[in-house]
């Protein structure tokens, strides 16, 4: 940190007047997870409010409770200094609060105006009726007050995301708002549409308009940020003033999250043989460049945040989707093919989301964990029950599935052995490969630790495992190396001394 | 101009796509195997004809955008269209056959359109439950047979023609300027596109997707009842099987036209057009003397035709 500035210019406001909107104590749970604790947040009239914080540190459920869509358990509101409250989206929109989400709300094939004033139509003279001259007219007139040039007849269906984008501001705006709340709005944009977002912030702002902005990107945090919150875990870590801070003092803020790992590692200390050679892989799902490696016996991290592009390498190793360019060699032979192929070559995607993807819900264990071997297992086509239940109880043993029998039906176990029986059934197709998307989302801290437990034994056995997680301190807890992707690139890799959560962030963010 | 056709404008008149084509296409084709084609009779005869199908293909277009679908539509209208010829035969006054054909359209639209919206069933099987509900009622009401000797003053519908111009020409215009007022410059219209493009974006404008739904398909029903009218009218009796698969040419109809089945992309003139093709085609099969099962399997391929297209302007 440089020397203190005399005056504070991000909070020279506070004395002067009470905020425009003030939350106090705010707390919000669902079963098992607190997702907001004690949250305090005020935005002042023409500031912006830069809101930063990891992956699933709490900034999109105080976004929705910003807006009404969460009822917040405990704490209060008060606008301008009075204290209000927000349960449904109406008490947000009477007080002004406008939220732009990642989705947007506009109806694509309706035109730039009707969109603007969708509920809120001129009445025509003729009952039901609206009045086009005076909405089309109006409709200028607020594009105008935006500075958005566009002719407001176009279909939104034929606008770019970023013109969408300010659509849904030109119709915040036309609303009144008074508090706009920006989730990531510039993630899909260009530089120079960057350029023009930031612009239109400006001009709001001088017109006395709050805004609350959640941002993953460094440089727009010290570009436009009146006040800086940091949020982890669900509480508000601090609050500063983007004068006298720099990115590292916010890396350090966010990152020092609760570790519920418990399972000791130890480490490959010799690498193995190389199982997985990606070069230069890239794909239309939004990722290129890729180059990585995955070793006998390791278990490489693969991190970043959420839409960084985790996951898209993951389904283009598998061959789920197709690469546009780059190799992936597998024990040393190119693999060209779809899943089936890499299925056959002993590769395992186990997917984020196992009960759409990974698994027949509603078959028995013993169904599932032969499920993908079955072309080995029987290579005469022809099922033999008293076979798949010897491999089964024997995957369930090694595994060790809770689990009454291997007749029981998979949707009615735990998260955790759920998670075993995706791994077995990988298991029993001879896969060498192991890619797991979020391995631990959504088990609880024993399970977690089982499962690495698991993964362990899997690597210690011979095969290899890529793993993707949003929780920094697993990757750094468990990992032998990781890569860090940032906008559907590798950004940089972490050996094994330099994996820390404050590199893995500073990586996986825009800086400077 | 008309090479210069994108998929999607802000004016419905530029995006001149299949339908316009395949229109015109077989309007030549006919116009040269089949004397006769282009006389004014039969030109009157088609527009004549096609007026039915209009009345069933307007609404349904605007089911269609909500993402949904009225599979109740023909059978309705032969419920209607009996309703119309008992009542117009007990009380001798065909304006009561009509109120009373639309009072029970209705009734059948909003039944379609709880179910959907309030209870969630998908459209195709909600409205393919009330279709045997209606169909079933209509063999009751009509105990099987025909209910014939209609009073002259509901035949006259169909066969009347003030200034020259056939009464049913002047209805089939007229409901489509209705339509055409309704879809586009009522605020009814603009959510019946928000229905099937964004159902969130009118939540959050503080309106109620059921609500909106449910009239949308209330239109639809009151339609079938005004359709009724003119089918009694046109076959000059009440028959139970009158309507019979006739959504099937409703939803051509709107198909040809370039109607989508997502996103609340829907064109009224296209459905106009849609239905002038529906009709050139079994009309000029007739003319060709072909046989009635021709006629069904034609349609179905224009309607892969006209799929065929919509998927090639879609693609990127």
């Amino acid at each position: 940190m440089s020397a203190a500035l005399p005056i504070d210019q991000g909070t020279s406001r506070d004395n002067s007047s009470p905020p425009l909107l003030e939350l106090r104590g705010i707390c919000k749970a669902f079963p098992g997870v607190k997702v907001l604790d004690d949250v305090s947040f005020a935005v002042w009239p023409g500031e912006v409010h830069m809101l930063l914080g990891e992956n699933g540190a709490g900034k999109s459920s105080l976004m929705k409770v910003l807006c009404g869509a969460y009822g917040a358990d405990a704490g209060e509101f008060f606008h301008h200094g009075e204290k209000v409250a927000i349960t449904s989206s109406a008490d947000a929109k009477r007080l002004g609060i406008a939220v732009i989400f990642q989705e947007f709300s506009l109806v694509p094939y309706l035109d730039i105006s009707q969109n603007i004033f969708l509920g809120r139509e001129p009445k025509g003279r003729i009952p039901g009726t609206i009045d086009r001259r005076k909405l089309y007219r109006d409709a200028r007139q607020v594009l105008e007050n935006i500075g958005f040039d566009i002719d407001p007849t176009v279909i939104v269906a034929k606008l770019g995301v970023a013109q969408q984008q300010m659509v849904e501001i030109a119709k915040a705006v036309s609303q009144n708002a008074r508090i706009l709340v920006m989730d990531e709005p510039t993630a899909a944009l260009s530089d120079r549409e960057t350029e023009l977002l930031f612009g239109l912030i400006r001009r709001l702002k001088a017109d006395g308009v709050a805004i609350v902005y959640i941002s993953h990107r460094m440089a727009e945090v010290f570009a436009l940020g009146d006040r800086i919150s940091v949020l982890r875990d669900g509480r508000r870590v601090g609050e500063v003033d983007p004068a006298r801070t720099t990115p590292d003092e916010l890396v350090r803020m966010m990152v020092g999250r609760s570790v519920d790992m418990t399972y000791p590692r130890t480490f490959a200390t010799a690498p193995g043989k190389k199982v997985l050679e990606v070069k230069g892989l890239s794909a239309a799902t939004g990722i290129s460049d890729i180059d990585l490696v995955v070793r006998e016996g390791e278990i490489v991290g693969l991190c970043g945040l959420v839409g960084s592009g985790r996951t898209e390498v993951a389904r283009a190793i598998f061959g789920a989707d197709p690469a546009s360019a780059g190799r992936i060699v597998f024990d040393g032979r190119e693999k060209n093919g779809g899943p089936d192929e890499a299925a056959r070559l002993g590769v395992a995607l186990i997917p984020e989301n196992r009960k759409s993807e990974g698994l027949a819900l509603m078959r028995s264990v013993g169904d599932n964990l032969v499920l993908s071997a079955l072309g080995k297992l029987f290579p005469s086509g022809l099922f033999e029950p008293r076979r798949a239940r010897r491999v089964s109880d024997d995957l369930i043993a090694k595994l060790r599935i809770v689990t009454p029998s291997a007749r029981q039906t998979v949707a009615f176990l735990s998260g955790g052995n759920q998670q075993k029986v995706v791994i077995g059934k990988w298991l029993a197709a001879g896969a060498r490969l192991f890619i797991f998307d979020e391995p631990t989302r959504g088990i609880d801290v024993g399970a977690k630790a089982e499962i690495v437990a698991l993964i362990d034994r899997l690597v210690a056995g011979g095969a290899a495992a890529l793993m993707i997680s949003s929780e920094q301190a697993e990757i750094c807890h468990v990992c032998d190396r990781a890569y860090v992707m940032r906008e559907g690139r590798i950004a940089g890799e972490l050996a094994r001394a330099e994996l820390t959560e404050e590199n893995i962030v500073r990586l996986g963010m825009h800086h400077g | 101009m008309a090479e210069v056709a994108p998929a999607i404008s802000a004016n419905p008149l530029l995006r001149l796509p299949g339908v316009a084509i395949v229109l015109a296409l077989l309007v030549v084709a006919f116009a040269i195997a089949a004397p006769g084609f282009l006389s004014r009779t039969n030109i009157s005869n088609v527009l004549v004809q096609s007026t039915l199908l209009l009345l069933l293909s307007l609404p349904m277009t605007l089911v269609i955008m909500t993402e949904g679908l009225d599979l109740s539509m023909g059978a309705v209208l032969t419920l209607t269209s009996i309703i119309v010829a008992i009542v117009s035969l007990d009380t001798g006054s065909m304006p009561l056959g009509l109120l009373a054909a639309i009072g029970v359209g209705t009734v059948f639209g909003l039944a379609n359109g709880y179910l959907v919206a309030g209870l969630n069933i998908p459209p195709f099987v909600a409205t393919l439950g009330t279709l045997g509900v209606a169909q079933g009622l209509a063999l009751i009401a009509s105990d099987g047979q025909s209910v014939v000797g209609v009073p002259r003053s509901v035949s006259e519908v169909y066969l009347a023609a003030p200034f020259g111009v056939p009464l049913p020409i002047i209805i089939g215009l007229f409901a489509y300027l209705a339509f055409h007022g309704l879809l586009y410059h009522t605020r009814f219209g603009t959510y019946i596109f928000a229905l099937g493009g964004n159902r969130e974006a009118l939540t959050y404008a503080g309106l109620s997707p059921s609500r909106l739904l449910i009239a949308v398909y209330a239109v639809s029903g009151a339609m079938a009842g005004v359709a009724g009218l003119l089918m009694t009218a046109r076959m000059n009796a009440g028959h139970p099987t009158a309507g019979l698969g006739l959504e099937f040419d409703a939803i051509a109809a709107v198909a040809v036209g370039g109607t989508s089945f997502e996103r609340g992309n829907g064109w009224l003139l296209g459905t106009a057009l849609g239905v002038l093709a529906v009709g050139v085609l079994r009309n000029g099969l007739n003319l060709l003397a072909l046989p009635s099962s021709i006629q069904v399997a034609s349609v179905g391929a224009l309607v892969i035709i006209a799929m065929f297209f919509d998927g090639l302007r879609s693609r990127p």
